[in-house]
């Protein structure tokens, strides 16, 4: 076999990732992430695309410790492999105490403290330095009492080498203007407030990329945006994806924008992963794919989706209740897919990832080997 | 600073200004006539201890160049008040602004280090009880911080006393009687504690230092400050720290003066509230219209600074 | 110290809302029902002194048994220095604080909710001279703001009461205010005006009953503690009720110099019982902001 294989291992991988919050006036876990599997491969752009709800936004930020999941749990494996392989959610669970009941969580004994300390400990430097990530509502997410150009700079001075002002400033501007915006000097010295909501997304990104991280994970950075802005976005981060040769992870709910960034896709709902593959062939309507991913396709406003039978096909049902999970395959109460063969099958147990093709996987009934 | 900072900062100083003179005009107007309703003759000292009324009242009063209406009086005063003059003390009948300033400068002193007490605490145990609420320290604070606001501030003094000073030797205090003793910082440490510990607003300081601290620790941007590795305290603690600090230090400054005269009553302290108490108990008008005015002022400075720590840090605030 | 998160039932019903007692922790339970154990404790005893249904009689010196401690000779709470009952001068000494108290709190409530609701719904007319009036009170001192009308009238506790309420009320005035603005900002109050309702039917029952009673519970609570230690405070000071007549500020004073020859106790029960008192109207205040506003977050 002569395919060029990517022998370095991936840069990020996800194994059975479950981080449950626990909600006091409910007296319950809801499970945001329920064993979720992800690998990051390097240069690549990986997009993980869902509905609200679906969990995707909440495993990044377990991934890199940025929910704290006050009263709840984060367990799983989270290996970030940039020279060595690192655990991130290493000896976390030796806080906690969890207590099963058929087969799920139902009791946490947890120090709150202890824990907070570790996972403090395990991302210290990898956080900010080494993965980056961008926030949906760009105003809100700069400190509105400093100037963009301080935060920036800020950046500069924690991860690289270039710990005087003069220093950093330069490099902050330098950024500003790889990131387009217009009169880098004068946005400088503008704080978040006097930015258009563009203009500000652009400033994050500079200060994401200006640590010089291996990778940067974007939360809906284009949610939020009048819809031009949101394709200059898009163009801003094509175009630094491909001279800086970057690792992506791209969260959205916005198929346009994920399939215009990235090579591979993961699609949640409910806290799972229920298929991966490269963009072209998940996205492509004529191909195998998942119910949902199918029904997703059809349902986005395109004219192709209306012409046909005159309105736009809708999703039936509601969103999956995290809190009560039901048993067997969590889309079944919505999928238009189910036959008689699977029925019973897809009542009862939840199917696994069914590779169907090399790096192509599918988690449904419909195409389980047997 | 530009232009445009300089003239926007302007103006709210004049407005400010603006306020704090209606207030003061507002406060002393209703001092006043309090007093002038009270029974009693104010001016029976100067009538020479005799009991006129009606026309022969008048008269002795023109006669003395007093006016014989309630607003010329007070117009008087007023007038008088802005060249420095605050009257004589029906007591002593000195000046009361020699009185004043010398007591003054006495209870500033307490008052500024009980605020630095009552922070050194607060501040902690809000923090504490804000990021990590089921911690021993967070519960073990609050529970003292609780204890602290119900203990009566007098009975709390007196223990002080008996153990630091009869019992260990420390910190000396002043004689109830010896009004010449000399004394140095040292005597002022326990009443600088009581008066940090016992103001009256340490729960009510620390509740609400805790919720300002959780929230905005929660907002969004120091989730990205966490994001980018930085310090997440570098930057919430203008919003979680600065600004709620100066907020309800200007708020409860009135209770920190009342707990004073509380504090030097204990400790025989012979600053402002000792005076205030005294005055009280004389019913010596002048010193009480000059000090309602004195304490009306410190309030509005309080609120004054808050206002000018809010315009500091806030990028947006002058330019409303 | 680990936390403990537990799921009882595999599935949760979307309805079970379980009452606002029952998802309270246990330490704001703790806290009501000791707040509310300070409360009878207090009516009880106020009633008891109004009657004169006492142990002993809180002047009579019993010379032989001076300085007692707790438990001697069938004092409760033993003797003072002058050898009269301890408990039946405490008990007395309610008396002293807790209708002016309640009178305060009713004044500071009624006065604060009018000009709340005024300044909220009828904001052109009376914002600006609310918000004065809330300034100048806010101006003073309220201790120095006593001292003044002690020295010009020589009051009764309850005439200072009235005026601590009078100075308590802008605070409620600005969280009525509050409330009232959060409420025109959900079109509540235009919603209540178009379907015909009277405007005082939308003060009283809509706003006040309905959005602000937990607000004006929990501020009454505060205000009884603020009042008691007012009252103690100013009989410490020697302006409130006089001696032989007993008020729990009063007995501390008197018992001072005692306290800094060693012996504590006749201080020292009074400071106690000043504790106890107004930590259990704080905590009581403190529970039921939790376990009221936590219904009101759902």
């Amino acid at each position: 076999m002569t395919e060029p294989v990517n022998i370095r291992p991936p840069l990020l991988r996800v194994e059975n990732l479950r981080t449950y919050f626990y909600s006091r006036v409910k007296r319950a876990f809801v499970r945001s992430v329920d064993g979720v599997d992800l690998e990051v491969e390097r240069g690549e752009t990986l997009g993980i695309v869902g509905e609200s709800g679906s969990g995707k936004s909440v495993t990044m930020l377990s991934a890199v410790g940025l929910v704290t999941a006050g009263p709840g749990v984060i367990t799983g494996n989270v290996t970030f492999h940039d020279e060595a392989p690192q655990n991130l959610l290493q000896g976390l669970d030796s806080n906690v105490e969890i207590k099963h009941r058929n087969g799920r969580i139902m009791h946490i004994a947890k120090n709150n403290q202890s824990w907070q300390k570790q996972a403090d400990l395990n991302l210290r430097g990898v956080r900010g330095g080494k993965i980056s990530m961008i926030f949906q509502n760009p105003r809100a997410a700069l400190n509105p009492f400093e100037t963009v150009g301080q935060q920036i700079a800020e950046s500069v001075r924690l991860h690289t080498g270039m710990k005087s002002a003069i220093q950093a400033k330069e490099r902050a501007l330098y950024w500003l203007e790889q990131v387009r915006i217009d009169s880098p000097h004068l946005r400088y010295d503008n704080h978040p407030y006097g930015l258009s909501g563009g203009m500000s997304q652009r400033a994050m990104i500079a200060m994401a990329l200006a640590a010089e991280p291996r990778m940067l994970i974007a939360d809906e950075p284009t949610t939020g945006l009048d819809a031009t802005i949101q394709a200059r976005i898009v163009d801003l981060l094509d175009d630094l994806k491909t001279r800086l040769g970057m690792t992506m992870v791209l969260i959205s709910h916005d198929i346009g924008v994920i399939s215009r960034l990235s090579n591979r896709i993961a699609v949640m709902y409910g806290g799972r992963v229920l298929e991966t593959g490269p963009t072209a062939e998940v996205l492509d309507e004529r191909a195998d794919g998942h119910p949902y991913t199918r029904a997703l396709l059809a349902s986005t406003p395109r004219r192709e989706n209306i012409t046909e039978s005159g309105h736009l096909p809708a999703i039936e049902g509601e969103v999956l209740d995290t809190i009560n999970v039901p048993c067997g395959c969590r889309f079944r109460e919505r999928c238009q897919r189910i036959n008689d063969t699977v029925h019973t099958r897809c009542e009862t147990s939840e199917p696994e990832l069914f590779e169907i093709a090399p790096g192509r996987r599918i988690r449904c009934w419909l195409y389980s080997p047997q | 600073m530009k232009r445009a900072t300089w003239m926007a900062a302007a103006s709210v100083l004049s407005q400010e200004l603006a306020t704090t003179a209606a207030l003061l005009l507002g406060v002393t107007l209703v001092a006043f006539l309090i007093l002038y309703l009270a029974p009693g003759d104010p001016f029976a000292a100067l009538l020479g201890g005799r009991n006129l009324s009606g026309a022969e009242r008048d008269a002795a009063f023109e006669a003395l160049g007093i006016p014989t209406t309630w607003y010329g009086q007070y117009l008087t005063w007023i007038a008088h008040v802005l060249q420095g003059d605050f009257g004589i003390s029906m007591r002593s009948g000195q000046p009361v602004v020699r009185e004043i300033f010398s007591s003054g400068i006495k209870t500033l002193f307490l008052t500024v280090g009980s605020l630095i007490v009552t922070l050194a605490i607060a501040v902690p145990v809000a923090a504490y009880s804000a990021m990590q609420p089921s911690s021993l320290r967070a519960r073990a604070g609050t529970l003292l911080v609780y204890l602290f606001s119900a203990l009566p501030t007098f009975w709390l003094g007196y223990m002080l006393i008996y153990f630091f000073t009869r019992k260990l030797g420390l910190f000396p205090i002043l004689s109830a009687t010896d009004e010449t003793q000399e004394y140095g910082w040292l005597y002022a440490l326990l009443p600088v504690v009581l008066l940090g510990l016992c103001n009256g607003t340490l729960s009510e300081i620390v509740r609400y230092l805790r919720e300002e601290i959780a929230r905005v620790m929660n907002e969004e941007y120091v989730r990205t400050a966490r994001a980018k590795g930085a310090s997440t305290w570098r930057h919430a603690y203008k919003e979680a720290l600065l600004l709620p600090v100066s907020q309800i230090i200007a708020a409860k400054m009135p209770f920190v003066l009342g707990g004073a005269i509380i504090v030097e009553q204990v400790f025989n302290w012979p600053g402002l509230g000792r005076v205030t108490w005294q005055a009280a108990l004389d019913r010596d008008y002048p010193v009480i219209m000059a000090i309602t005015l004195l304490a009306a002022i410190v309030v509005r400075i309080g609120s004054f600074l808050h206002r000018t720590v809010y315009v500091a840090v806030n990028p947006r605030a002058l330019q409303q | 110290m680990k936390k403990k998160f537990h799921q009882d039932v595999d599935t949760v019903s979307e309805y079970s809302q379980l009452s606002a007692w029952k998802s309270a922790s246990t330490s704001d339970r703790l806290n009501v029902v000791y707040g509310f154990a300070v409360v009878l404790v207090v009516a009880v005893s106020y009633v008891l002194g109004a009657f004169g249904w006492l142990p002993h009689d809180p002047e009579a010196m019993d010379l032989d048994t001076m300085m007692a401690d707790p438990f001697t000779n069938g004092y409760l709470l033993g003797t003072d220095f002058m050898g009269r009952d301890i408990l039946t001068r405490l008990i007395l000494g309610i008396q002293a604080y807790f209708l002016p108290s309640v009178l305060a709190v009713f004044i500071a409530l009624g006065l604060g909710s009018l000009l709340g609701v005024l300044s909220g719904y009828w904001r052109r007319r009376f914002e600006t001279p609310v918000t004065y009036f809330s300034n100048l009170i806010d101006s003073l001192p309220r201790m120095v703001l006593m001292l003044l009308v002690i020295a010009a009238f020589r009051p009764s506790i309850y005439t200072i009461m009235v005026v601590f309420g009078i100075t308590t009320a802008p605070t409620i005035a600005m969280l009525v205010k509050g409330k009232v603005m959060m409420l025109r900002e959900r079109n509540f109050i235009e919603s209540a005006v178009a379907l015909g309702l009277s405007p005082g039917v939308i003060i009283f029952k809509h706003i006040l009953w309905f959005n602000c009673r937990a607000l004006l519970l929990i501020q009454a609570t505060i205000g009884m503690a603020e009042a008691v230690l007012l009252e103690t405070s100013l009989s410490y000071l020697g302006f409130g009720v006089q001696e032989p007549t007993p008020s729990w500020g009063n007995m501390v004073q008197a018992g001072a110099n005692y306290l800094l020859q060693g012996n504590f106790w006749p201080s020292t029960a009074p400071a106690i019982a000043i504790m106890l008192t107004v930590l259990g109207f704080h905590l009581l205040g403190d529970g039921l902001n939790n376990i009221l506003e936590g219904r009101q977050n759902r």
